[in-house]
């Protein structure tokens, strides 16, 4: 698991340690999800995100 | 009354859009210091442009069946020279320049919009709770949240104050609070209706879509805000097709696919009894209720999450500098969001893609899903936790688990209530469709009120 009390420390996030553990098992458990998922993701495999060259044509 | 039927006293002249208007009014008047479902009512604008669509009426000038109709949006769409605030402090004094899409088109077709509903902060919430503004009370129980964070909106249909009222859905926040308080809540597929002129949660999940008094209702005011538009990067081109069932309205021979694992399993005893209920209805219907193995459900719902978080920060990192100015629960979830790393969002986005493959497979089996909406009931205001067949669970991750999924595959589903639990407050059903297929979910939707009649159940009298 990450260790989010250092990540938000980094980030300057002027959270409290009990908001940081509050978070923490927030995220712990998506983690315990994600993770797996995204370790198993094939390398080609293209994000759901797209763009659009010809922005002229929604303008 | 439904939209239908206010439509066809319109036309027949036993009443007028000034008179369904200043009822509204009146009835916001007297409700909303128990259910705070408004932040801000336009009456004066209201009443006048009521007046403009009789008139236009009497001269044989018809815009349809919203002409006429009181409505009202959720405070996230912009309203031109109307202050809009996203329940949120950051927004107060907010007084946009332009309209939103869908405040364009309501317009066109005729409705008369009589105010801005209150939600929770910034559409980030399942409780409408809401620091700023105050709670929205769920009609049917005061003591009760309404869900969120379309809460206002939900609060004011079911307990006619307007016929419909617009909500925007990013995990569940159309769906949620029309669970909880026992209206029809439509989020149509993404990209159907414009998100142009809303403040975005989250770019890639946020839905625009009506909560209404019944499928039908739902169904016209789709019609009225659906279609291609140039200023949504996301809006689909696909023709926007006749969404209203027919009067007698067929499901023969529809699929209608139970899901074996998951929703029932995970839902309180008395809410799966009541979609199976449901099921069993469709079945004496002449559809055919068939169970169906779906792709995990609860990655979805995680990859759901990751891609939230950290949108949703991105969009309010700059507005994070003022913290004391957002309630406690948002802030932390945009916290939340910082933390998670650039590359679990991009992965996020590469596996939706694949869940969205492997669902497909799905659709070959049925042509709908059936699930609960929500796992209970509506908890009441200020609790943290839910129970669901005697075990505690929190209330966000719990609340939203059936419906977070279908933002992250950008399908159309539709709650509708399905009767009341034994503490006499509404379930809902949950009704998802294969992509764009609006038509299919409101026929089923519109069948099974006909059967029933339960999208018609109004609250107890209030206050």
């Amino acid at each position: 698991m990450k260790n989010w009390m250092l990540l938000a420390a980094g980030l300057d996030t002027g959270l409290s340690a009990t908001e940081i553990e509050k978070i923490a098992l927030v995220l712990d458990a998506l983690e315990a999800v994600f993770r797996p998922l995204a370790a198993a993701l094939p390398h080609e495999a293209e994000p759901a995100v797209t763009f659009d060259a010809a922005v002229e044509e929604r303008s | 009354m439904t939209i239908r039927e206010a439509a066809r006293a319109l036309r027949a002249r036993e009443c007028s859009s000034r008179e369904l208007t200043r009822e509204a009014l009146d009835r916001i008047n007297k409700l909303n210091p128990a259910l705070n479902a408004f932040i801000t009512v336009i009456e004066e604008s209201a009443l006048a442009r009521a007046l403009g669509m009789d008139e236009g009426l009497s001269r044989g000038h018809d815009r349809g069946p919203l002409h006429g109709i009181p409505v009202a949006l959720k405070d996230v769409f912009s309203t031109r020279g109307v202050r809009t605030t996203c329940g949120s402090r950051i927004f107060a004094e907010y007084v946009p320049d332009h309209d939103a899409a869908v405040v364009e088109k309501l317009e066109a077709a005729g409705a008369v919009i009589v105010g801005k509903t209150n939600l929770h902060e910034l559409a980030y919430g399942v409780t409408s709770d809401n620091p700023h503004y105050g709670a929205v009370h769920n009609p049917w129980a005061p003591e009760r949240v309404a869900g969120g964070s379309s809460g206002g909106s939900a609060a004011a249909v079911a307990a006619g104050m307007v016929f419909m009222a617009m909500g925007s859905d990013t995990g569940g926040s159309i769906r949620i609070p029309a669970s909880f308080c026992g209206t029809v809540g439509l989020k149509p597929a993404y990209g159907r209706v414009s998100r142009y002129g809303v403040l975005p949660l989250d770019f890639s999940l946020d839905h625009m879509g009506p909560l209404a008094r019944s499928a039908r209702d739902a169904a016209l005011a789709l019609e009225a805000i659906a279609g291609h538009d140039p200023r949504d990067p996301s809006s689909s081109r696909r023709p926007v097709e006749r969404y209203l069932p027919e009067q007698e309205v067929s499901i023969r021979n529809m699929r209608i696919g139970l899901p074996e694992r998951f929703y029932l399993e995970n839902a309180d005893p008395e809410v799966a009894e009541a979609v199976r209920r449901m099921a069993a209805i469709a079945e004496g219907l002449g559809a055919r209720v068939v169970q169906v193995r779906l792709p995990d459900v609860a990655a979805i719902n995680a990859i759901g999450r990751v891609i939230l978080l950290v949108e949703a920060a991105a969009i309010l990192e700059r507005d994070l500098a003022r913290r004391m100015d957002f309630g406690e629960d948002v802030r932390a979830l945009l916290e939340q969001g910082r933390l998670i790393p650039a590359t679990d969002y991009v992965n996020a986005q590469r596996l939706r893609r694949l869940k969205q493959q492997e669902f497909a497979s799905s659709w070959t089996e049925v042509d709908c899903l059936f699930t609960p909406t929500t796992p209970t009931s509506a908890p009441r205001l200020g609790a943290q936790k839910v129970t669901i067949g005697g075990k505690a669970e929190d209330l966000r991750p719990a609340v939203t688990s059936f419906t977070r999924a279908f933002n992250v595959l950008g399908l159309p589903a539709l709650s509708m209530p399905c009767g009341l639990d034994s503490q006499g407050l509404p379930m809902g059903l949950q009704i998802v469709g294969k992509p764009f297929a609006e038509a299919t979910v409101l026929r089923i939707a519109a069948a099974l009120e006909d059967a029933t009649g339960l999208s018609h159940q109004a609250p107890p009298p209030i206050g």
